[in-house]
């Protein structure tokens, strides 16, 4: 895996708020074709920073992008936005258009696409988020769900390679959550690149191959979600906790009901086949 | 006091039902420019003929359209006519009646001793006309705004090369206005919800409160705004892909007929 070229490759990345507020300082990353990323820290750690900035939205005052192993500079900024795409946190921070349709047509419009190009993608991506009845519909008749999806919506249509999430499921709805999640399962199956920023550990841990945590403006661990959940110091630093399932597996592990395989379960699902079989 | 904010409160619910109208109006699908059109032409007929009876079969006309075609509720329609109907009343008082110290004019009344009001037939007929003839232009427009989501009003007038600068403002002041009204609710409950509307001076204080931090949110929601809209590519022009709605035959030959039946009406009432 080591070996193929990265898609996107971030070297020694610093950037400052105003010149006073150090928000990145020193960011190192690789990141790979398919890879399903979960981007962990408290609040104010630097992961809102480091997504606009390998967006090509804040611009950085030391450091180097390479998209395809090709250098960012102002000339070919917009690939850079072009094959990386923001979902943001806030859809009401995102939604621009007086129409759904309108609004998914925004990033492909901007592309410059014909426009029968421009139809067909808008048409694909809102089935893909099962909204293509909120076609005309203004956004402020749509409910919080519909318009994190209309948001997402935005980003599929613009067919970006990597897609990123901000905090994607804070201030939906349990339901919601779910649906938000079967989609990032589907899109992880199709095998799409993508990095989501969460502060729920069990969802990055059933979810993600690889967690990148956030501290102070430099990533202070970037592994496999079990190694990086096993590491004490690291999850003390970022005020982080285990998931849950975690937990529950040492626990049981510790009155010698599992045996000590080092195989933790994932999800529920993976927990019920471990337990069975005892 | 209760009473005043009561009625606010419902006035600040039909600003917002206008654009829910338009989207539920079972007219939306035809198109808007036809839409924008007809209403216009419709209007410049209702005023340049001058005539009651063209006026009136404008009203009745355009309230037909947006009521049993569109499918707007008659008290809703009614209730929005209301509106301009009390404007209209009190604006062309004044024309019907004049004020005299000398009993002068067809009718008159002495009043309080002081002076007289006078009115005549004509001057009553004058003002009626006035009243008719300006709500039928009113009824015009109410059939486009009713019927018409703003986006596509917005999209006809792109089409009719009214300045790049203005349509993105409209566009993004429509969408802008929904996010504040909602913010600024939300203040407004935060502030009541710790008795900040308790008395006059309290309130007084609060309000200004509130319209500063929306000040400050505004911008700063305005910055994150520009973020997003970097991150997909914006350029400088806002581009959306707008809808095209067919023109049907039937609408057309409706509105010319509607249009000749209005020319025959000033022709034979003239």
């Amino acid at each position: 895996m080591q070996e193929k070229e990265p898609i996107l490759k971030v070297e020694d990345l610093h950037f400052t708020y105003n010149g006073e507020k150090t928000a990145l300082n020193g960011v190192d990353l690789n990141i790979y074709e398919g890879e399903k990323i979960a981007v962990l820290g408290s609040n104010g750690a630097g992961k809102s920073t480091f997504f606009l900035n390998i967006n090509g939205v804040l611009k950085s005052h030391h450091g180097d992008i390479y998209y395809r192993g090709e250098k960012i500079t102002k000339k070919n900024l917009n690939d850079l936005r072009k094959n990386v795409g923001i979902v943001f946190q806030d859809a009401d921070n995102q939604i621009i258009a007086s129409t759904v349709m309108a609004e998914v047509s925004f990033g492909p419009m901007n592309l410059k696409l014909p426009k029968k190009e421009v139809i067909s993608r808008v048409d694909k991506a809102l089935e893909y988020m099962n909204i293509s009845e909120f076609k005309d519909r203004p956004p402020h008749y749509l409910s919080g769900g519909e318009k994190k999806r209309v948001s997402i919506a935005d980003i599929i249509a613009m067919e970006s390679e990597v897609i990123i999430f901000d905090e994607p499921t804070a201030a939906l709805d349990p339901l919601n959550a779910a649906m938000l999640e079967e989609v990032l399962q589907k899109m992880g199956d199709e095998g799409r690149t993508m990095l989501i920023s969460t502060h729920d550990v069990d969802f990055a841990y059933r979810w993600a191959e690889r967690v990148i945590v956030f501290c102070h403006g430099k990533i202070i661990a970037d592994d496999t979600p079990l190694a990086v959940f096993k590491q004490e110091d690291i999850l003390k630093q970022a005020n982080l906790k285990h998931p849950m399932m975690f937990d529950v597996y040492d626990i049981l592990k510790e009155k010698g009901i599992v045996p000590d395989g080092d195989v933790y379960p994932k999800n529920i699902a993976e927990f019920q086949a471990m337990v069975k079989g005892l | 006091m209760k009473e005043k904010k009561k009625r606010f409160k419902h006035e600040h619910g039909s600003s917002f039902s206008v654009d829910y109208y338009a989207y539920a109006s079972h007219m939306r699908s035809w198109n808007a420019g036809f839409k924008v059109l007809f209403s216009i032409i419709s209007l410049l007929i209702c005023i340049a003929c001058n005539n009651l009876f063209v006026s009136l079969a404008v009203i009745f006309f355009m309230g037909f359209l947006t009521v049993a075609v569109g499918g707007l509720d008659l008290h809703h329609y009614i209730t929005m006519l209301l509106v301009p109907i009390v404007f209209l009343i009190f604006g062309t008082i004044a024309i019907a009646i004049g004020f005299s110290m000398r009993p002068v004019g067809q009718y008159h009344v002495h009043f309080l001793n002081l002076f007289y009001i006078y009115w005549s037939k004509a001057s009553l007929l004058k003002a009626g006309g006035l009243v008719f003839k300006a709500l039928g232009a009113v009824s015009a427009l109410y059939m486009m705004t009713l019927t018409t989501p703003l986006s596509e009003i917005i999209a006809v007038l792109r089409k009719a090369h009214i300045p790049k600068l203005i349509i993105e403002l409209m566009n993004m002041i429509y969408r802008y206005i929904f996010i504040m009204i909602d913010t600024h609710s939300r203040m407004k409950n935060s502030a009541e919800s710790r008795l900040g509307y308790c008395d006059f001076k309290t309130s007084c204080y609060s309000f200004g409160q509130v319209a500063s931090n929306l000040l400050v949110v505004s911008l700063k929601r305005g910055n994150n705004y520009y973020n997003a809209l970097e991150a997909r590519c914006y350029d400088g022009d806002l581009r959306f892909l707008e809808e095209e709605k067919p023109l049907k035959a039937g609408q057309i030959v409706m509105a010319v007929i509607f249009i000749v039946v209005l020319l025959l009406i000033w022709f034979f009432t003239r």
